[in-house]
Formats: structure tokens, C-alpha cells, sequence
């Protein structure tokens, strides 16, 4: 695969006449792990969705693992993993049978399942609860369990569409550690979240308002350019509108 | 095609983990038939009745008066003509008549077995059966008593009955409501049950959000349907079956025609239930509204299918409405099969239009369901 995972232009989708994502232009490349913040209703599930083959775009373009999203959104979904806003594992199967599940409509042999199923099992801490059903797991372990799940067929890309809200700090440390490992072993990790520490983590940082991409770049570029010391004074100021640039840089 | 295996797992899993599923699938529908088969089969009263007396014995006054004594039969006249007896049937004025012949007190206790006639408009085909059956036994309970009064009687005839009815219906001639209900009814369980079970499978998927995860998967649209669908056409299928053999257990009905040809044709009526199912999902946005348009599809349905309202009974523009209704098709087959035991080349006509509507919904609900969020 090329360096380029996700690359759009002029991305664009309107429901009605209202624009939800307008006219997102950005580049992903390969390792990296993106962020994307923005208020919520600014257009974040949208645009990932549109990435990952589930919702036509209005207008523009975009290309995910080298596959248009018009045309290939099919091979696109072989080539990305994806966690929705929503809890997107069986609440009523067993953990067992969830991976069991996910493995098998990914079309991975049944030796394979078993051998992931124990790696995963294994690295989210799980083994004496295999059996037990998944509604009764405390959200931070459902939570790397349905990321694992996401990931059981090795995609290049994932999409991570707010993996750690309701999930307290140190789960969410837990779940970055994964998001980091990831991203090293060459990994594009795709991710948005409303936390700002989470922010700091990620390599490049796009923040939306309204459907329009109005920051991104590195979080320390970011707080730089701004004159802020974290990523929190950065995120409110440009959500409400204030500008601290220079005139030019505009 | 392993992908579709997995899917058909996942679903009876889910729909096997959930003791309500199993209820809603197999004992609901018994009970739902017994309760609905009863309630339009059984339970007449006050049926008008002509007395034709033309012996005018003691006897026959006796078994007059046991038929004054029930609230089961209101004695609208006396009247021994029969053709009068049949005008008046026929102006609604009565729905049986019960005719005693010449002579009958004195053959009685001769003990020659004279005969007793009713007469019952079959028109209303539950009436018609339940009153000869009171008829029955209002006479067989006077003929008891008889030979218990007169214990040489008895003694004669020790083993053939004194009194037996020979039943002969007028119009309608050979319908027995349970044989013509049940199936019937049997029709309807199913539909509903197909059809909402499917429905209401992908709405939740929706719903709680797990069909947006498996549309990301390589699943192709056919797998994902199939992988859902499958699993409530087989289960569908096992309680036709559970609900076909408890109807013979509990009502006094008979099939008559081949299992196979049943079967297949079953089969081919569920894919238009279950298309009909993928339909109501690719509409409703919650379960609620899932429930609500099978209610609404289930209506239409049912009354235009015939069971309640004879299809020629309708004025012509409904008649032709039906024709767009697959449930029609499929509650007359069965009745076919049931009570005639009708081969395939008699239901040709009706198998290929059910069929052909079949697909037709099939592809249109399949096409309209996306692999995409909307
Ligand atoms: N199917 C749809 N039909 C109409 N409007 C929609 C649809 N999906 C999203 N929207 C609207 O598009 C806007 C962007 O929604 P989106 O879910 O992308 O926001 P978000 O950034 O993910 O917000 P959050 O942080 O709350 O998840 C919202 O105003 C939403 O109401
Ligand atoms: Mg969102």
C-alpha cells in the first residue's frame, strides 16, 4: 500500500439543505494516528462515515487504502476497521461468540479465530470471562473488545469514531496505549474524541465547526500558532469563533 | 458463503438466548390458534328453529318440548310443509327446522329406528354445524331417558343407539367450520410471525447500531439479508408444522393432501412474508414503527384475504384488489390441500400469482435495502 491511507478533496455531504460536512479537504498518511474534534453536530461521524463506504457523499472526492468511495466502497470495508459512535458489539452473545461472529463474517478461517480470539482475549484481560455475555462487561473492557473485534481481520486503516466517551481515565489510558501500539506497528489510526488530553496524543489534530475543517496540524504546532499552553484553550477559542491569528495568516 | 453460516449462527443464538423469542415462536401460536379457533367455531345460541310435528304423539310432543327447554334453540313456527320449510329458510325467517315423521311415537317404542330430520341452512357454516350438534344431543339425551324408562327397549337395542341423527345441510353442503377455520387461522399465525420477526430483527439491528458494524463488514448485501432471513424462514417453517399438528390434535379437523405439496408451497407463500418483512425495515425508523406498518400490512392482508369475507361477496373492485394480496393466494391453496386434498395441477393458477407477487416484493425489498446508512 502506498503512504497515502486517506486522502479527500472538497468532500462534501448535505441532508436536505443542510451541509453537514462541507467541502473537507485533507490528507492521511500511513502510521498516523489523525484526530478530529469538533463540537457536537459538527459533522465528525459524517465525514467517517462517508470514509468507510456507509454514506454517499453530496460532491467531491476521496480515496481510503487507495479505493474510491464511490466506486470501491466495497473493497474499502476489506482494507479498514471501524468502531461506530454506538456500542457495536452483540450485547446478548457471549465475548466468546462475538469474536466468533466478527472473525467469521470477515472470512477468517476457524483456526485463525481461535488463535486471534486468544490473543485478543488475552491482551484486553478477559480469559475467565470468555463465557459471560458482553452486556455485562463494564464499558472500558467493551470497549477494547469491540476495538479488538474491529480489528480481528488486520486492516491498514481504522476508524475510531469516539472509542472512550463514558469510559473512565484509566481505561482510556489503557485504550491509548492500544491506539499507540497500533500506530507503530504501522497502523493509520482514524480517531475522534471530545477529550482534550486525548488530543495530545495524536500526531495531527483536525478540528471542524459546522461541517468546515477550520484547524489542523500538529497539537504543539497548534497550541504554538494559537498561543495557548493546552489543547483544551486551543479547541474553545477556535469553537467559539475567536481568532488570535495574525491578520495574514488567516 | 461461510459468511452467511456464521450469520445464521449468530441469529439463533440471539433469538434462542431470549426465552420470550421461544415462547413467541412456538406457544404463542398454539395458543393463539385454540383461543381464535374456538371463539369462530363453537358457542351458538338461540338458533331459530321451525317444528314440523306430523306425528303429534306423546313422544314427539316430549321431544318438542326438550327443544323449547334449551336457550340453544328459539321455535320461530310449526309448519310441515317442506317447501314451505325451505322458503322460510330461505327469507332468513329460520336457520333449521326439525322434522318429525308420521308414526314416529309408535315405531319409537316398536323399536324400527324411525328417523328424525333437521334441516339447517348452511349459510353461516359454524351455525350450521354447532346446531346439529345441540340437536344431537338434545335427542340422544331424550332417548336415554327413554330407555331408561322403558327398560325393555333398552334390552332389545342393547348396542345400537335408539336415536340417530343422519346429518344432511342445505346450501354450503359439506362445510364443517373447524375444517374451514382452522387453516385458516393457521395462515394468519404464520404471516404475522414471519413477517414481524424478520422486520422487527433488522430494526433492532438498526437501532442499536450493530447493522451499522456489520455493514462495514465484506458482507455482501445477499449474504447480510440472507444471513438475518434465513434463520426466521426456518424457524417459520418448524411452526407451520408445530401449529398444523397441534390443529389436528385439538379440533376435529383432517388433512387430506400431501404434506409435500403443502410444504413447498408454504415455502414459497414465507418468502413473501419475510420480503414483506425486509420491506416494513427498509421503512420504519424504530421498532415501534416496525410494529405498526406489519399491523397495518397484516390488516390488508387478512381482510382482503377471504377467510372472514367471501372474496365474491365484494364489490368488484376489491375482488380485483385481492388479487395483489399473496395471503389470498395461500389461504386458498391450503384450504384446497386441507379439505380436498387437491394435487398441483389444481393449484397452478393460484401458486404461480403467489409466486410471481412473491418475488416481485422480495427483489423490490432487497433492492431497497442499502448497504449504506441513510
Ligand atoms: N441522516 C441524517 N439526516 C439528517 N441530518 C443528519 C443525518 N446524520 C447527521 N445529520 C446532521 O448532520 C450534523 C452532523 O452530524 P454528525 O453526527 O456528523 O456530528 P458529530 O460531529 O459526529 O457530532 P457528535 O459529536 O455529537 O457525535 C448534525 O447536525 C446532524 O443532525
Ligand atoms: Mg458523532
Amino acid at each position: 500500500m502506498n503512504e497515502i491511507a486517506v486522502q479527500t478533496q472538497n468532500l462534501t455531504r448535505r441532508f436536505g439543505k443542510f451541509t453537514a460536512v462541507d467541502r473537507l479537504t485533507i490528507t492521511v498518511s500511513r502510521g498516523e494516528i489523525f484526530g478530529f474534534l469538533g463540537a457536537n453536530g459538527a459533522g465528525k461521524t459524517t465525514a467517517i462515515r462517508m470514509l468507510c463506504g456507509l454514506l454517499l457523499p453530496s460532491e467531491g472526492e476521496a480515496t481510503v487504502a487507495g479505493f474510491d468511495v464511490y466506486k470501491s466502497s466495497e473493497a474499502i470495508k476489506k482494507n479498514i476497521g471501524y468502531m461506530s459512535q454506538r456500542f457495536s458489539l452483540y450485547d446478548d452473545l457471549t465475548i466468546s461468540e462475538n469474536i466468533d461472529f466478527f472473525g467469521g463474517v470477515y472470512g477468517l478461517s476457524p483456526a485463525l479465530i481461535e488463535e486471534r480470539k486468544e490473543a485478543l482475549i488475552e491482551q484486553v484481560g478477559l480469559g475467565d470471562f470468555r463465557k459471560r455475555l458482553t452486556r455485562d462487561l463494564p464499558l472500558g473492557f467493551k470497549q477494547r473488545l469491540a476495538l479488538g473485534s474491529a480489528m480481528l481481520h488486520d486492516p491498514p486503516i481504522i476508524f475510531l469514531d469516539e472509542p472512550t466517551s463514558g469510559v473512565d481515565p484509566r481505561a482510556r489510558r489503557e485504550f491509548w496505549s492500544i491506539i499507540n501500539e497500533l500506530a507503530a506497528a504501522g497502523k493509520t489510526v482514524f480517531v475522534t474524541t471530545h477529550f482534550m488530553d486525548e488530543a495530545e496524543y495524536c500526531h495531527r489534530v483536525s478540528i471542524m465547526r459546522a461541517g468546515k475543517l477550520i484547524a489542523l496540524d500538529s497539537p504543539g504546532k497548534l497550541k504554538e500558532s494559537y498561543g495557548r499552553n493546552n489543547m483544551q484553550d486551543v479547541f474553545v477559542a477556535l469553537v467559539n469563533d475567536e481568532d488570535p491569528r495574525p491578520e495574514e495568516q488567516l | 458463503m461461510t459468511k452467511i453460516f456464521y450469520m445464521i449462527r449468530k441469529e439463533f443464538l440471539q433469538i434462542f438466548r431470549t426465552r420470550e423469542m421461544v415462547a413467541i415462536l412456538f406457544i404463542m401460536p398454539v395458543i393463539q390458534m385454540v383461543v381464535l379457533g374456538f371463539a369462530v367455531t363453537n358457542e351458538v345460541k338461540h338458533i331459530t328453529l321451525i317444528i314440523a310435528d306430523r306425528d303429534n304423539s306423546r313422544l314427539s310432543r316430549e321431544i318438542v318440548a326438550a327443544f323449547s327447554n334449551t336457550d340453544r334453540f328459539d321455535i320461530t313456527g310449526r309448519e310441515t310443509d317442506v317447501r314451505e320449510i325451505g322458503l322460510d329458510i330461505h327469507r332468513w325467517k329460520a336457520q333449521a327446522a326439525l322434522i318429525i315423521p308420521n308414526h314416529f311415537g309408535r315405531d319409537f317404542r316398536r323399536g324400527l329406528r324411525p328417523d328424525i330430520q333437521m334441516i339447517v341452512d348452511g349459510l353461516d357454516g359454524n351455525a350450521a354445524g354447532v346446531s346439529v350438534g345441540y340437536a344431537g344431543g338434545i335427542l340422544r339425551e331424550w332417548a336415554e331417558a327413554q330407555a331408561r324408562q322403558t327398560p325393555r327397549l333398552a334390552m332389545v337395542k342393547q348396542n345400537t343407539p335408539q336415536l340417530e341423527l343422519i346429518e344432511r345441510l342445505w346450501y354450503n353442503l359439506d362445510l364443517r367450520s373447524a375444517q374451514y377455520m382452522v387453516p385458516g387461522i393457521i395462515v394468519v399465525l404464520l404471516t404475522i410471525i414471519s413477517m414481524l420477526l424478520s422486520a422487527l430483527s433488522l430494526v433492532k439491528e438498526r437501532e442499536v447500531g450493530t447493522l451499522e458494524q456489520l455493514m462495514v463488514t465484506p458482507l455482501s448485501r445477499f449474504e447480510l439479508l440472507m444471513g438475518k432471513l434465513a434463520p426466521f424462514l426456518i424457524l417459520a417453517f418448524i411452526e407451520f408444522f408445530v401449529v398444523l399438528g397441534a390443529a389436528q390434535v385439538i379440533f376435529p379437523i383432517t388433512m387430506k393432501g400431501s404434506y409435500a405439496l403443502l410444504s413447498l408451497e408454504a415455502f414459497l407463500y414465507l418468502f413473501t412474508t419475510i420480503g414483506l418483512g425486509v420491506m416494513i425495515s427498509t421503512i420504519a425508523k424504530s421498532q415501534q414503527q416496525a410494529l405498526f406498518l406489519s399491523w397495518f400490512f397484516m390488516l390488508f392482508l387478512l381482510m382482503m384475504s377471504g377467510l372472514f369475507i367471501p372474496i365474491a361477496n365484494m364489490p368488484q373492485f376489491l375482488q380485483d384488489l385481492t388479487l395483489l394480496n399473496p395471503m389470498r393466494y395461500f389461504m386458498a391453496i391450503i384450504r384446497d390441500v386441507f379439505q380436498k386434498g387437491s394435487g398441483w395441477q389444481y393449484l397452478f393458477t393460484d401458486t404461480w400469482r403467489m409466486t410471481l407477487l412473491g418475488t416481485l416484493i422480495f427483489a423490490v425489498s432487497v433492492l431497497r435495502f442499502r448497504k449504506r446508512v441513510s
